[in-house]
């Protein structure tokens, strides 16, 4: 397998606070991945330590087989839209344009040019006067034309009306269809990944819960609900992510490669909403039992 | 990168253009006239012996027609600000309004290493600020050549007579001003990179910078080459500051400063003061017999008589004129030694901004 971005204990300390920690991951090529996970679980800092912009405390990652930013060509290969899409406000449409073609040997004039009288943006206006829409297009078209095989945005639409987003997103899928990039954005909302993503990553306390195509994720989880049941009875290979009970019913989510064959469940598919949810949840109740177990250990 | 540089710095590239033309236009429209006023004093080639009273009434003229004196002083003032100003208006915002408003991730996100970003941004500004600078000194020296002149001729006349190491004269003549101006762009720049905020990186940059530039010449550059010291009598001609002390009919004096040193003209006057026929120093004189009539002006023949016949001379420190050119190499090359390590400082400071 061809990693596009591989972690090994991957670590970033901000003096005393670890902002991420432990974070071992490996995304294959060719997919839009999604990456997402509550605000604090270390998605920017993951995606910054991506590219370049940080350097571990601990562990290693590495992009597209080498270590970010390592050189002019490795920056080549990365296209990234950072979080709040910045661009220089008095610098016109025009000018990032000029910026992309003068500090990117690889710049693709014409795909550049082509998007921006898309969007119908005025070359000659300033970009600090666009709208956040626009603003953020601009960030993608200057990400986009440098023709990068791998394209990184953090939180690209969080800041966008839902039309912008719509538009960002879809804008956002053409190229990848034109271009055949993989891509790795971030959100903290599910719905925006859901359009568009094929794998998902989910990052909680910068650890991640889960990883895996979106087809196999929804295929392999299932909501059951039936009698109230221990547990521990469940057979060997389904996993439980969550559960809830009551004094007759028992609810819970599980992980299972195999068909549900239990006459008495009611087997439901998940949404990824859910999955996202489930994983997300559980992760916060780890979260909660372990400053305990610290407590023992010292 | 250096196209993006020039882009970024496009409009304090204008703004100082348009403030060098300006200056330029100033003195382009005075110049000549004060060339020509020069010509018909008969300075060129006066006799030794009457040159420095002629080249006193030339400035005195000058001093009082038209607007030269307010035009030297406006240069010298523009001049020893364009440092501060290049440092504070291009050096402080280069990192800190990438950092503040982040477009750094921008930047560094395209096919070019941060280290060759700063380096370009560095230089590119660096270079421009030095260039602005020195252009403003260099058109002020060709404007204020007949003043210089007369000046080293011996004149006197008010603040046009300027000695070269005057603190003002020094900073605005010669190579120090792109020592400063490289200096004050690279601490704004470092006072970005640390501080990530525009304007209270203009406030230290501001701060650090004259605090500096007060201290240079107060306790720096005097003593950047050992004084030489001699011991010279007291003539009718020598003009004394004199002082008097705590207890009656006491007093002491030193050399006046823009007097010149006989022997030394154009010499840095450090120190002087009453000596006895040794050479020692005294530090106070009795003067019973000597009483100075006039307590200010010159000594007049009767008091300078009174205090030779008694072996009373004057001890000066001082750097001669010679040492003009070591001092602004050595103290522009501090400068840009300074320069140059908080420019390390910067690479150093960015490559861990993470």
């Amino acid at each position: 397998m061809n990693a596009v971005i591989a972690a090994s204990g991957l670590g970033k300390a901000y003096r005393r606070t670890w902002a991420l920690r432990d974070c071992t991951l490996a995304i294959p090529e060719g997919h839009v991945v999604g990456l997402v996970g509550p605000n604090g679980a270390g998605k920017t800092t993951l995606l910054r330590l991506a590219t370049g912009m940080l350097t571990p405390t601990r562990g290693t990652v590495s992009v597209l087989g080498q270590r970010p930013a390592a050189g002019p060509a490795q920056l080549a290969r990365v296209g990234f839209v950072a979080q709040d899409t910045p661009i220089y406000s008095r610098m016109t449409v025009a000018d990032h344009l000029r910026l992309g073609a003068w500090l990117n040997p690889g710049w693709d004039d014409h795909l550049a040019r082509q998007r921006i009288s898309q969007l119908a943006l005025n070359p000659k206006q300033r970009a600090g006067s666009l709208s956040g829409g626009q603003r953020a297009q601009l960030a993608l078209t200057l990400a986009l034309a440098k023709r990068p095989g791998l394209l990184i945005l953090d939180e690209p639409v969080a800041s966008l009306d839902p039309l912008a987003r719509r538009e960002f997103l879809q804008g956002l899928m053409e190229a990848v269809a034109g271009q055949g990039l993989s891509v790795l954005l971030s959100s903290h909302l599910v719905a925006d990944l859901e359009r568009v993503c094929d794998y998902l990553v989910v990052l909680v306390a910068s650890r991640v819960r889960v990883a895996g195509e979106v087809s196999d994720l929804l295929a392999s989880h299932h909501r059951l609900s039936g009698p109230r049941r221990d547990p521990g009875t469940l057979p060997a290979g389904q996993e439980i992510i969550t559960e809830s009970h009551t004094d007759k019913q028992s609810n819970l989510l599980v992980r299972t490669d195999g068909p549900v064959l239990d006459p008495a469940w009611a087997v439901k598919p998940v949404s990824l909403e859910d999955l996202v949810l489930a994983y997300m949840s559980r992760a916060r109740d780890d979260g909660q039992a372990k400053p305990q177990q610290l407590k023992v250990a010292s | 990168m250096i196209r993006l540089s020039m882009l970024q710095l496009r409009v304090q590239a204008i703004t100082a253009a348009v403030a060098l033309i300006a200056f330029a236009v100033l003195l382009a429209a005075t110049g000549p006239h004060l060339a020509s006023l020069y010509a018909a004093s008969g300075l060129r080639g006066c006799q030794p012996a009457s040159c420095s009273q002629r080249a006193s009434s030339f400035l005195q003229q000058v001093n009082s027609t038209g607007p030269y004196a307010t035009v030297d002083l406006l240069s010298i003032i523009i001049i020893a600000l364009t440092p501060a100003i290049t440092g504070l208006f291009w050096g402080a915002p280069l990192l800190a309004r990438e950092l503040e408003t982040g477009t750094f991730a921008l930047a560094w996100s395209q096919s070019v290493t941060r280290a060759r970003w700063l380096a370009v941004k560095l230089t590119v500004g660096g270079l421009a600020a030095m260039a602005v600078t020195e252009a403003l000194s260099l058109l002020f020296a060709w404007w204020a050549a007949p003043l210089s002149r007369a000046a080293g001729l011996g004149g006197s006349g008010n603040g046009l007579a300027m000695s070269q190491f005057n603190p003002l004269a020094f900073v605005t003549h010669g190579i120090t001003p792109l020592g400063y101006a490289a200096f004050a762009f690279a601490l704004g720049v470092t006072a970005g990179a640390l501080i990530q905020r525009t304007i209270p990186a203009m406030a230290v940059t501001l701060a650090i910078f004259a605090a500096l530039q007060i201290a240079m010449p107060l306790w720096v550059r005097p003593n950047l080459f050992p004084a030489s010291h001699t011991t010279v009598s007291i003539t009718s001609d020598t003009t004394l500051n004199l002082y008097t002390t705590d207890s009656p009919h006491t007093f002491t004096f030193t050399l006046a400063t823009d007097g010149s040193l006989a022997g030394q003209p154009g010499a840095w006057i450090r120190s002087s003061g009453a000596a006895d026929a040794a050479g020692h120093p005294v530090s106070t004189v009795v003067p019973s017999a000597c009483s100075p009539a006039a307590s200010s002006s010159g000594p007049g023949a009767a008091l300078a008589n009174c205090l030779t016949s008694r072996g009373i001379r004057i001890a000066v420190t001082y750097q001669p004129a010679s040492r003009y050119w070591p001092l602004q190499w050595t103290e522009t090359g501090i400068y840009l030694v300074l320069s140059l390590a908080l420019a390390g400082y910067c690479f150093r400071r960015l490559s861990r901004l993470s």
